[in-house]
Order: C-alpha cells, then structure tokens, then sequence
C-alpha cells in the first residue's frame, strides 16, 4: 500500500470520530504544553543564573594569584609570578591567552579635579579584548607609549581639589572631560605626598614634587558612570608601556608595590601579584586550574559556581520535567484508550481488509499513524499554547516585580528551539508508543473471526 | 472420485484447485467434531462451482481453508500449483491480494466509503496509483449495473446494489478465483437471480473460476459443477452445462 493512501485512510478514521479525537487530542494538548512551559522554567532560571555569573567575569577566564608576592621568608627566592612564568601559562594546553595584571597606583588630574590611588593596570593584547570599549578606541598595545582606557565609574574619583566634596558626598559627577581634556598622572605618589607635607623624606633632603606626565586617553569601557561591570573602576594601559614608563620615571629606585630582595634591593624584572589565563572551552577550566595551582599559584574561576549552578538548574529541570510528563503520561494512556476503542468497533473493517488482502505491516501501520497523528496535533497545538502561556508568564508585571527584586531582567519562561522540536518528536513517539500495542493486536485479529463479527 | 479422474483428463490444463484428503477437526469440550472429513476435488479454470449443503455441514469451512482464511487440520489445497496450506499468514495475505476475490454475506462495504472507494480498496492494497485505480473501479461498477450509484455511500444503497458493489470489488483486482459465501443470503429471489446470472456472466466472460457456498439447491443449479456436501463428507458432484441463453 502506498503510504499516502495510508496516510489518508488514517485520516479519515480520526475524522470519523472527532469528539472522541478532540478529546484526545486535549489530552495530549495538556501534557505537551505542561511539559514545555515547565521546562523553559527551569531554562529560563538557569540561564538567567547564567547571565549573572556572566556578568561577573568570563566563564573561561582563570584567575591566577601568588602567595609569595606579600610573604617574604628569608630563605630562597620565593615563587614569584615573573614574565618566565606567564610564558609557562602560556604554553599550557587550551590556553588561548594570558595576560599579567601590573597594579600600579597613581594619581590623576585634570584642571582643578585629582583622583589619587587610581588603580592602573597594565595588561596584555589577550586582557584587553576581553573588554568591550563605549567611547573611543583601545589602547595603543605596540609597548611605546602609555595611553589609557578608563573604567566607566573611574570618573567618580576625581574631586576638586579646591572646593572639595567628592561624587560620594555631593552626588554630583566632577566636571571632567576624559576624553577632550588633557589627564596629568603623577606616577611617584609618595613623592608628591612628601613634597606636599614640608618636602622633605626620611633623610631629611628635600623633595621636588614628581613630574607630571601628560597621558593620552584612548578610550573609556562600555557602560555610563553608574553602571558597573568588572572593568568599571580601573584604568587599562599597555603592559610593556607601563613597564618602560614605570622603569624611567624610578630609574634604579625600587618601584612601589615592587618586592625587593633580602638586601631591601629591587629585582631587576617586574614580579606580577595577579594573571589572567584564558582557556579555550569551558570544560577544559579545571584542568588548567588544577596545572596552574600544581606550580604553586592560586587559581580561581568562575567555573567552579557555575558547575554547581547548572547541577542545581539541572535537578530543578528534572523536577519541572517530570511534573508535565505525568501528564503527558495520561494523556499516553488517553491514546491507548482510544485507539483499543477504535480496533473494537472497527474489528469488522480490519477482518474485511484483511481478507481483501491488505497486507498486516499495512493495517499495523495505520493505527500507528492514527495515533501519531493524534500525538503531532496534539503536540503542535500544545507547543502553541506553551509559547502563548509564555508570553503571558514573561509579561506579566507580577513577575517582573519578583525578578526585579532578585536582580536580573529577561524572560523567566524561555522556550528554545530544540525544546520545541523535542516536545514535538515527544508528542508523535508518544502517540505512537501508546498506539503500538493496539496497533499490533488489530494486525493479528483474525480476518474469520472479524468478518463473523455481526 | 471418478468425476475428477474423469475431469482432468478431459481438459489438458491442471486443474487450478486441487484438494486432497481434507480434515478440519475442532475441539468442542472433551469431544472432536469433524467439521470436514477427508474431502477430495479439483476444480478447472473458469468452472463455475457451487458448494451445497445444509447448515453445519461444512461448506464454509471449506470455503475458508481455500480461500486461506482457516488452516485445515490435515490435507494439502493446491491452488494453482502452490500449496496454501503450509503458507504463514503473512504470505496467505500476499496470496489472497494477488489472486482472490472475495464476495460476503453480508456485503462488508467499508461504510466511510462511496461505492467508488469500496470497489478501489483492494487495488490499493496493492499500491495501485489513485486515479487508475478510480479508473478501473468506476469501469466494473459499469459492468455490474452502477453508473448511477458510483458516489452512493454503502447505506445510501439497497441490498441487491450493496452486492453489486461488493461483486464489482470482487472482480476488480482480476483475479483468477472469487469466492462468495453465499452472496444472496440477504437478497429476495429477484435479486438473487439478476446477481447470480450477472455473477455467471462475468465469469465466464473474463475465464475466472468462481466458487459459491449456498444451501439453497435452486441457486446451485446455475452452477456448471454442483458439490454437495453434508456432514463434511462430499456426497456427489454433479455437472451440467448451461447456455447463456436459456436463462434469459
């Protein structure tokens, strides 16, 4: 038999019978939409989850710290993070980027408006792609000159000097224009503090207030004075630049934030308190991880939340899921139901086909597709109800008040499209597996008995 | 036994029905019932046969184990050179899609279906395309008398034009044998004589062998070859042959 025929004669049965049908048809209805809506619950909590940790950093980002870098015991030189062992990161499997993070306090100003101890970062190329810039452009990275990037609440530093009153206390942004104006930095604070209070230092010479370096200002990190994401309070400048600068600006003299040797003598390389290393795949972060504290680093990411995040969203799924296929499960055995219902008022017609010589596999088949179809109808009408009850669930001002007090935004029922599709399949395999066995049992009645059948 | 020794050898064609020593045996309780009894025959091409007997005796089992519908409990049936007893079910229906028609009682038309759509069940059980198909239906429902019934539901239709329908999707898969068990157990004697000589007609026309159960003596009288059988045992066979003509 062609299977178009088929198809029309299975069609034609359910037209025979639409209450019955519809009935059914509801039942799956019910079970497809209860599953999908469930579901894109869980999804939705747990990419909204997600998101937050997003928002907190990279989730292939590690973060590498040294201990040595503040204790000093006297005896060998102590594991610092130096430029051999970045290159060491760099090597690793899966690594596609390292970057040193080279804090440097500095003083910044602007007509009458001075931020001090803003924190300057020199990093690498691989750092500072992982930002995205709002105004102008990033930095120059060729190692020649200093320019920065500022953090986007950076600006919330600057007070005027002469008036006082900071943002914290007037609430006021500082009129200052990053961008237009020049920015003075003062790398040598404790120079300039010194010079300020009498001039002179611990010796007793006195102290010229530190030059004044004129710095170029690339651009400033994506996001408004108010809005803060990880890159907002620092400012970001070239690693290899802030190296020479720094190097020219103390000559031989120890350069703060600098450990110096058991003599009290700087190290003649830069020694790195805190790196970046950036891995390929998100799976791939805790071997990494577990490489870089064998080398005696800490290491830290955000992996690590996110894996138990995404088991908990996982059980809550589960959970969810299981809720709506209970009633995907009625309606599996509102299909059985149906479908033995049909075979017995439809013996006789089943023992004439088959004495006419419809072949078995035939007659299986249809009542098969009977039932899928009621499966496909019932799960494409379900899928339109799930994204309707959706709609309504991601709109209602209820809702967003909740998620408004827990801190995120977006929509808290998210229907994916492999969840549709799945829920559709679901649907037509489960119409089918509860038609299966009143499917076979009308392929095997025997044609005498169905036509003596009165 | 003598009449198919003597039928064989009058026509040099095998026989295309051939049974040999038949029993069908079922258990009622404790005790057996023969319903056939060693029961031999064979039946030619384009033969007309009516199998006679009162209620009980067996004639329709018969007709069942034949048409493969029953196994027998002993015995070979040899339909055109193929032995349908040892056959599964599954290649019993193949073997009934290819070379059987079948005409009921009771009409048996597929009630969600006009006439046209009844008559062209059959053929697309063997996956004819649907406009051939409609085709040939709408050309033997001509032959049996129904161009005005073509798109009659199975209800919108009397008994004698039901049995039309039916003979017509008997006869549209061209098969070599049709088997009617007693296919004018529902109509009056009107009727039964238009179907039954109509029946003859086709047969004869197209060389089909036709094999009917009746109990009704008169109706196997339009047959060429008569068995008659009671209590599963054949009693006789008689064979006459009739000219067109003489019923009309």
């Amino acid at each position: 038999m062609r299977f178009l025929d088929l198809l029309v004669m299975s069609v034609n049965n359910l037209r025979r019978r639409k209450l019955r049908t519809a009935l059914t048809v509801l039942g799956v209805i019910v079970g497809t939409a209860s599953i999908v809506v469930m579901m894109s619950l869980g999804i939705g909590m747990s990419e909204m989850q997600m998101e937050i940790l997003e928002s907190y950093g990279s989730m292939t980002a590690i973060n590498v710290y040294s201990d040595a870098y503040y204790q000093q015991d006297g005896s060998s030189d102590p594991n610092y993070m130096t430029d051999d062992v970045i290159e060491q990161f760099r090597r690793l499997g899966h690594v596609t980027g390292v970057s040193p993070l080279l804090n440097y306090s500095v003083m910044m100003r602007q007509g009458q408006y001075t931020a001090s101890y803003v924190n300057l970062i020199g990093v690498t190329r691989d750092y500072m792609e992982q930002i995205s810039v709002g105004e102008g452009t990033y930095p120059k990275m060729d190692g020649s000159e200093v320019e920065l990037l500022f953090g986007n609440m950076v600006i919330q530093n600057f007070s005027n000097g002469k008036r006082g009153g900071s943002y914290y206390e007037t609430g006021e942004l500082p009129d200052v224009d990053l961008m237009g104006q020049p920015i003075f930095v003062v790398y040598d604070m404790d120079a300039y503090y010194q010079s300020m209070n009498g001039g002179t230092n611990a010796d007793g010479t006195s102290v010229k207030p530190p030059k004044k370096y004129l710095v170029p200002v690339a651009g400033i990190v994506e996001g408004g004075p108010t809005d803060y994401n990880m890159y907002s309070w620092d400012v970001y400048t070239d690693l290899e630049a802030l190296k020479t600068q720094l190097r020219k600006v103390f000559k031989k003299n120890p350069i703060p934030g600098q450990p110096t040797n058991k003599k009290g003598k700087p190290y003649n390389y830069f020694i790195y308190s805190s790196a970046v290393v950036y891995v390929d795949e998100i799976d791939n972060v805790k071997d990494v991880q577990t490489v870089i504290s064998d080398m005696g680093f800490q290491a830290s990411s955000n992996s690590e939340w996110m894996e138990q995040s995404k088991k908990q969203s996982q059980i809550t799924q589960m959970v969810l899921g299981g809720i709506g296929a209970v009633s995907l499960f009625v309606a599996a055995i509102g299909i059985a139901n149906t479908m033995m219902m049909s075979i017995y008022e439809r013996t006789k017609e089943i023992g004439v086909m088959k004495v006419l010589g419809c072949d078995m596999g035939n007659i299986r088949n249809m009542f098969l597709m009977e039932s899928g179809f009621i499966g496909l109808m019932g799960g494409m009408v379900g899928l339109i109800l799930s994204y309707s009850l959706s709609y309504v669930m991601n709109h209602l001002p209820a809702v967003s008040q909740v998620m408004g007090m827990m801190g995120t935004e977006g929509n808290i029922s998210r229907i994916p499209l492999w969840l549709a599709g799945m829920a559709l399949v679901f649907a037509i395999v489960v119409g089918m597996v509860a038609g299966f066995f009143p499917a076979v049992r009308a392929m095997k009645l025997s044609p005498l008995a169905a036509i003596r059948n009165e | 036994m003598a009449e198919i020794t003597e039928t064989t050898e009058k026509k040099k064609e095998p026989p295309i029905i051939r049974v040999k020593n038949l029993y069908k045996v079922y258990r009622v309780g404790e005790s057996k019932v023969f319903a056939l009894n060693g029961v031999d025959f064979s039946l030619n091409r384009g033969e007309f046969c009516a199998v006679v007997g009162p209620s009980g005796s067996g004639k329709s089992t018969l007709l069942n184990m034949m048409a493969g519908l029953e196994k027998p409990s002993k015995g070979e049936i040899i339909i055109a050179g193929t032995h349908i007893e040892r056959m599964t079910e599954k290649e019993l229906v193949t073997f009934r899609r290819e070379n059987v028609g079948f005409i009921f009682q009771s009409y048996n038309l597929l009630k969600t279906m006009n006439a046209v759509e009844n008559v062209a069940l059959p053929l697309s059980f063997r996956g004819i395309p649907k406009k051939i198909r409609l085709e040939k239906a709408r050309k033997y429902l001509k032959l049996v008398g129904l161009e005005k019934q073509m798109n009659h539901m199975a209800n919108e239709m009397s008994g004698g034009q039901q049995q039309r329908v039916g003979i017509a999707r008997a006869l549209v898969v061209n098969p070599r044998i049709i088997f009617a068990d007693e296919p004018t157990g529902n109509l009056d004697s009107k009727t039964t004589k238009e179907v039954l000589k109509l029946m003859r007609r086709i047969v004869r026309e197209q060389k089909q062998t036709l094999i009917m159960v009746t109990h009704d003596n008169y109706l196997a009288g339009f047959a060429d070859k008569q068995i008659h059988i009671v209590d599963g045992k054949i009693l006789k066979i008689e064979e006459q042959h009739h000219e067109d003509e003489e019923e009309l």
